[in-house]
C-alpha cells in the first residue's frame, strides 16, 4: 500500500473501530446489573422464518402466564429478552452468548433448532446458566450431553414416537413403512417407534430417508403403495410436512394406507397449508387444545382471547410450561437467583397442574415427564374447523436417559 | 509499519475496556475477516469469483474440531489446532482448484459451488462428523503446556493468528506474484503470449486463499466451541462475497471491514428488527451499483484520495 | 412381475419433475444466452411467481387467472430490475452483474416475509386438474398430467417464437451483433429488457404452476436455484433445446437416483454438474466457449 492509502485505511479502521465500539457496547454498557433488579429471563427462539410460528407460540403462551402474575414474582420485576436465533447455529450460538455475557440473563429458555442446542450445551453447562429447554427435542440432552443446569419442560424426540409404535400394532396394523428426512433426528425417531414396534409383532416392510426440504416426495410414494403397507410412520415437520400430507392424498395414498406420525406432522403451524388432505392423519403427542382437563380449558379461552381468535398448539403448552416453572422455582426461592444451586433445586422439584396434565421432571433426566403420549386423530369439528382430537392415550411416558449421570 | 503497531495494540487493549460479549464480536470479526480477505485475494487480484470458498473454511472448521476433540487431546496444541487444518485446506484447495482452474467466469463459479456443495452434502450425512449437528464440545487448544481457556491468553491467540494471516496475504498481493495475479486479471490473454504459466499462477493463488480460509474455519471452530454443516453450505461462500464487496474488493484491509459491517448488521440490526435481511441485501445491491470501490473505497473518495 | 408397472410409475414421477424444471430453467437460460447474465436471482422470480399466484387466487379464487397474473407481475418485475439496476453494470464486470443480483436474493426473500409472513401456504391446483387417474395399477394425480403436457406446450410456443417470429429474430440479431442491429436502427437496450422481462415472466409461471405441488414459502427460491443451474449448465446456457433434453434428463435421474439410490441421491446433483463443466462445460447444446 503506498503511504497515503494506508493512512486513509488507518483513518477508516479508527473511524470504523470506534464506530463498531460505540454501536456494540452502548445498550450493554448501558445495562444495569443489581439484585432486587429485575429478573431477566432470556428466549433464543427463531422470530423470522418458516419457524418463526413455533416461536411466536411459545413466545406468547410464557408472555401470557407472566401477565397473569402482573410480570412480578417474589417483589421483582421480571424482564424477558428475546433474541432471534434465525434457525441458524452461528447466529443462535453468538446470541446465546450474547445473552449470558452482556445481558446476565438468570434464566435462559428455548432454542427451537435441535442443533443450535447442541452447539450452545456447553456454553451453557460451563458458564453454569440455568436453561429450560422450551422445545428442541434432541435425545442426547437427556442422555450422554445432559447437564445439571439443563432442564427441558418441551419432549425428547423419542417420547412421542415410542409409544406409538406398539398402538400401531395393537390398534392398526402391523405393517408398516417407515419415512423421515435423512438426518440423526429422523432416523433416531424411527428407531424409537421400532422399540414398542417390534415386540408387538410388528413388521417394517420398508424404510426411506428422502433429504431434508425435498420438494418431490413422488419417487418414494410409489415405493410405499409398492411395499404392500397397510400403515406409514413418517416424521416431517415444517415445509416437508406440507408437501409430504399433500402429495400423500395426490398420488391416493391417503384412502389406502394409514399415515401416523409423532405430533409435529399436523401441529397448527403446518394444518392450513394442508387443509383437507390431513384429514384421518394419526399423531403422537402431549398436546391437543382439545383435552378437556379445567386447567387446559382455562388456558385455551384465556389464549383465544388474549391473541384474538388464535388457538394454543403443543408450542404454546410448552411455553406455558416454562413460564409456570420459572414463576413457581423464583416463589419457592423467594427470588434469589444468586444461589443458583438452590434455584436449581427448586427447578427440579416443580410439580403442578398444567394443560397436558400433570407436569413433573424426571430427576433422572431432567427432562419432562409426559403424563400421556395422546394418539390424535385430524378430525373436522363444526364451529372450529381442523384440529387434532384424541382418540387413546399411553400413560407416564419416560426418557430412558442412557448414558446420563446427574448431576454432571 | 507505526499505523500496524497501533491498531495491533488496540486489537490487544480492546479486552481490557469491554466486556464478554463485544470481545467475542470482535474476534469473530477477525476471524472471518481474514476468510473475507483470503477470498479477496482470488477475487480482487486474481479475478477468480469463487462460490466454494466455505468449503476450505468448513474444512479447517471440521479437522480442527476432529483433532482437538480426539480422544485424550491426543493431537492437541498447535499440531491439531492449526498445524492439521491449515494443511487439510491446503490439500482440498489444490484437488479442487485443479479441476476448477481448468474453466473460467461463470463455469468457475458453478464448479467451485459444485464441489462445496459436495462437501456440505457429505458432512450433513456422515455420522463420523456428527452429520447435521456437527462436532461440538471442541475444546480450545492448548499452548505452551497451558489450556487457552477462555480469557485473555485467547485473545492474545486469536490477535496473533490472525495478524500473522493478514500479513502474509499482505506480503503476497505485494511480491512479484502478487502483482502476477493482477496483471491475469487484466489480461489473461496477454500474460499467456507473454510466456506465465497462467494456470498455475491462479492455482497457487487458488491454493493461498484456501489455505488461509481455512485457518479461518479451524480458529472459528476453536471459538465457538463447535462447527456444523452450515461452514460447508453454499451461505457461507455468498456471505464472504457479500464482506468483500462491502469492504472493498481489491483492498485486502476492506475485507475486514466488510466483515465487520456484515456481522454487525446480522447481529445488531436483527435485535431491534427482523427486516435485517432486507438492509443487507439492499445495501449490498446499492454497494455493488454505486460504490464498486466498497467501504474503502467510499473512504479514499470521501477523503479526497485516490488509489 | 411389477417390475415394469413400478418401472413406468417412476419414469412417469421423472417426467413430471422434469417438466417442473423445463419451466423453471428455461427463463434462466434465456436470459443467459440473450444477455450473458447469471441472474441468481433467478429462483427469486420463481418464488415471486408462486406469491403472486396465491395472491390472485386469494382474490379471485381461479387457478387460471392466478396463472396468467403470476408471469405477467413477475415479467414487470424483472423489466424493472434489468432497467434500473442491470442497465448501469453492463460497461462494468459481467461478474458484478452476478454478484448484484446475489443480493437480490435476500432482498425480495425478506420482502415476501414482511408482506405474507415466513408460514408455508398452499396453492390448490384447479378443481379441474385435482383428482387421479388410475394408469393400470398405478395412481397418478391429473394435476401432474397436466404438468407434462403444459411444460411441453410452452416448450413448442417458445421455439416457434424464437425460431419462426419475427420478434425472436429481432432477440436473436441483438444477441449475436448488438451493434449492427442497433445500426439497423433497433433499440436494442429495449430488446435486452424485454428479453430479461420475458425470462424472468417464465421464472415467475414456473412458481405458480408448481405451486400444488411445492407450495410456497419465502425461501423457495433458493432451494430451487442449484438444480435450475444444474440442469443449464447440462443442456448448456442459452439453449432452449438445451433446457429441455437437460431436464427430462435431470428429472429422470433425479427421480430414479431417489428410488435406487437413496444414500447419495443428495450428492448425485452435484457430481453431475461437476463432470458436464469439466468435460463439457458447453454442455449438450450450447455454443462453445469463447
Amino acid at each position: 500500500m503506498t503511504q497515503q492509502t494506508r493512512r486513509a485505511f488507518l483513518r477508516a479502521a479508527v473511524i470504523g473501530g470506534g464506530a463498531a465500539v460505540g454501536v456494540t457496547s452502548g445498550p450493554w454498557v448501558l445495562r444495569a446489573r443489581a439484585q432486587g433488579g429485575p429478573v431477566k429471563i432470556g428466549l433464543v427462539l427463531p422470530y423470522s422464518g418458516v419457524y418463526a410460528e413455533l416461536g411466536n407460540s411459545i413466545t406468547q403462551a410464557m408472555e401470557l402466564v407472566f401477565a397473569r402474575e402482573n410480570w412480578t414474582v417474589a417483589g421483582r420485576k421480571i424482564e424477558i429478552i428475546k433474541e432471534d436465533d434465525e434457525m441458524a447455529v452461528p447466529t443462535g450460538v453468538r446470541k446465546t452468548e450474547k445473552l449470558i455475557d452482556s445481558d446476565k440473563v438468570d434464566i435462559l429458555t428455548g432454542p427451537v433448532h435441535s442443533g443450535i442446542l447442541m452447539a450452545m450445551r456447553d456454553k451453557v453447562h460451563n458458564s453454569k446458566t440455568i436453561l429450560i429447554v422450551s422445545n428442541a427435542g434432541a435425545d442426547a440432552i437427556s442422555r450422554t450431553r445432559c447437564s445439571k443446569w439443563i432442564f427441558r419442560t418441551s419432549f425428547s424426540n423419542w417420547q412421542p414416537c415410542q409409544p406409538m409404535g406398539g398402538w400401531v400394532a395393537k390398534n392398526l396394523t402391523k405393517e408398516v413403512f417407515q419415512i423421515a428426512p435423512n438426518y440423526q433426528a429422523g432416523k433416531d425417531d424411527m428407531e424409537a417407534f421400532r422399540e414398542t414396534f417390534h415386540p408387538a409383532g410388528g413388521k417394517v416392510l420398508g424404510e426411506e430417508y428422502p433429504k431434508l426440504g425435498e420438494t418431490d416426495y413422488a419417487p418414494y410414494l410409489t415405493k410405499i403403495k409398492q411395499s404392500g403397507a397397510k400403515a406409514v410412520f413418517a416424521f416431517f415437520s415444517g415445509t416437508d410436512a406440507v408437501n409430504f400430507v399433500k402429495q400423500y392424498d395426490d398420488f391416493g395414498l391417503k384412502a389406502s394406507i394409514k399415515l401416523t406420525a409423532p405430533g409435529f406432522l399436523t401441529e397448527p403451524d403446518v394444518l392450513p397449508a394442508q387443509g383437507k388432505t390431513a384429514l384421518g392423519i394419526i399423531t403422537g403427542h402431549f398436546y391437543t387444545p382439545q383435552l378437556d382437563n379445567p386447567v387446559n380449558q382455562r388456558f385455551v379461552k384465556e389464549f383465544v382471547e388474549k391473541y384474538k381468535g388464535k388457538m394454543p398448539d403443543g408450542f404454546a403448552c410448552q411455553g406455558y410450561d416454562t413460564a409456570e416453572v420459572i414463576v413457581r422455582a423464583l416463589k419457592a426461592v423467594n427470588g434469589n437467583t444468586q444461589d443458583k444451586d438452590k434455584l436449581v433445586a427448586a427447578i427440579a422439584a416443580t410439580e403442578f397442574d398444567s394443560p397436558r396434565g400433570r407436569f413433573r421432571f424426571d430427576p433422572k433426566t431432567q427432562n419432562v415427564i409426559q403424563p400421556f403420549i395422546y394418539i390424535r386423530e385430524v378430525r373436522e369439528l363444526p364451529g372450529i374447523g381442523l384440529t387434532n382430537v384424541p382418540i387413546d392415550k399411553v400413560a407416564d411416558v419416560r426418557d430412558p436417559g442412557t448414558g446420563c449421570t446427574l448431576p454432571a | 509499519m507505526l499505523g500496524v503497531a497501533v491498531l495491533l495494540l488496540a486489537l490487544l487493549a480492546f479486552p481490557l475496556a469491554f466486556g464478554r460479549y463485544p470481545v467475542r464480536l470482535l474476534q469473530e470479526i477477525l476471524i472471518w475477516g481474514i476468510y473475507a480477505m483470503s477470498l479477496d485475494l482470488l477475487m480482487g487480484y486474481a479475478g477468480m469469483v469463487s462460490f466454494g470458498h466455505s468449503a476450505f473454511f468448513g474444512v479447517g472448521g471440521y479437522v480442527a474440531a476432529l483433532a482437538l476433540t480426539s480422544p485424550a487431546g491426543v493431537i492437541g496444541g498447535p499440531v491439531g489446532a492449526l498445524l492439521l487444518p491449515v494443511s487439510a485446506a491446503a490439500l482440498a484447495a489444490l484437488v479442487i482448484g485443479f479441476f476448477s482452474t481448468r474453466v473460467r467466469g461463470v463455469y468457475f463459479i458453478m464448479l467451485t459451488l459444485a464441489f462445496s456443495q459436495m462437501l456440505f452434502a457429505y458432512a450433513f450425512q456422515a455420522s463420523w462428523l456428527g452429520a447435521e449437528d456437527g462436532i461440538n464440545g471442541v475444546p480450545r487448544p492448548a499452548l505452551l503446556g497451558a489450556p487457552l481457556g477462555d480469557g485473555y491468553g485467547f485473545h492474545v491467540y486469536v490477535v496473533a493468528v490472525v495478524a500473522a494471516a493478514a500479513l502474509f496475504l499482505g506480503r503476497v498481493v505485494r511480491s512479484p506474484f502478487g502483482h502476477v495475479l493482477v496483471g491475469i486479471h487484466e489480461n489473461e490473454a496477454r500474460m499467456e503470449a507473454v510466456g506465465y504459466p497462467v494456470r498455475r499462477y491462479k492455482l497457487l493463488a487458488f491454493v493461498l486463499g484456501g489455505t488461509v480460509a481455512g485457518l479461518a474455519g479451524s480458529l472459528y471452530a476453536q471459538l465457538s466451541g463447535s462447527i456444523t454443516p452450515d461452514a460447508l453450505f453454499w451461505k457461507t461462500s455468498g456471505e464472504g462475497l457479500l464482506m468483500v464487496i462491502l469492504g472493498g474488493t481489491g483492498t485486502l484491509g476492506g475485507a475486514v471491514l466488510g466483515a465487520a459491517a456484515f456481522i454487525l448488521l446480522q447481529s445488531l440490526v436483527s435485535t431491534y428488527t427482523d427486516r435485517w435481511m432486507l438492509i443487507l441485501g439492499g445495501i449490498f445491491v446499492l454497494f455493488v451499483l454505486l460504490a464498486p470501490g466498497g467501504i474503502v473505497g467510499a473512504l479514499r473518495g470521501r477523503l479526497g484520495l485516490r488509489a | 412381475m411389477s417390475f415394469l408397472p413400478d418401472l413406468l410409475g417412476q419414469a412417469l414421477n421423472g417426467l413430471a419433475y422434469g417438466a417442473l424444471l423445463f419451466l423453471l430453467s428455461v427463463g434462466l437460460t434465456l436470459i443467459f444466452g440473450m444477455l450473458d447474465i447469471v441472474n441468481l436471482a433467478h429462483g427469486s422470480f420463481y418464488m415471486l411467481g408462486a406469491y403472486a399466484g396465491l395472491a390472485t387466487l386469494a382474490v379471485t379464487g381461479n387457478f387460471w387467472l392466478a396463472a396468467l397474473a403470476a408471469p405477467i407481475a413477475v415479467g414487470l418485475i424483472g423489466a424493472l430490475v434489468e432497467r434500473g439496476l442491470l442497465r448501469p453494470l453492463y460497461r462494468r464486470s459481467p461478474l458484478d452483474q452476478v454478484l448484484l443480483t446475489f443480493g437480490l436474493i435476500y432482498l425480495f426473500e425478506d420482502l415476501i416475509k414482511w408482506g405474507w409472513g415466513g408460514r408455508i401456504r398452499s396453492i390448490s391446483p384447479p378443481p379441474v386438474f385435482s383428482g387421479r387417474v388410475q394408469l393400470g395399477g398405478l395412481t397418478f394425480p391429473t394435476y401432474r398430467l397436466f404438468v407434462i403436457g403444459f411444460g411441453l406446450l410452452v416448450a413448442l410456443l417458445l421455439w416457434l417464437l424464437i425460431e419462426r417470429t419475427r420478434l425472436g429474430a429481432v432477440i436473436r440479431a441483438g444477441v449475436y451483433d448488438a451493434e449492427m442491429t442497433e445500426a439497423l436502427g433497433i433499440d436494442v437496450g429495449r430488446v435486452f429488457t424485454l428479453v430479461f422481462g420475458f425470462g424472468a415472466a417464465l421464472g415467475g409461471l414456473s412458481g405458480v404452476i408448481a405451486g400444488p405441488i411445492q407450495s410456497a414459502y419465502p425461501s423457495m427460491g433458493v432451494s430451487v436455484l442449484i438444480p435450475a443451474l444444474v440442469v443449464v449448465v447440462v443442456g448448456g446456457l442459452g439453449s432452449l433445446k438445451g433446457s429441455l433434453v437437460g431436464s427430462l434428463i435431470i428429472g429422470q435421474a433425479e427421480t430414479f437416483g431417489k428410488a435406487w439410490l437413496p444414500g447419495v441421491s443428495m450428492l448425485i446433483i452435484y457430481a453431475v454438474m461437476a463432470i458436464v463443466v469439466l468435460a463439457r462445460p458447453q454442455g449438450l447444446f450450447g455454443r462453445p466457449l469463447r
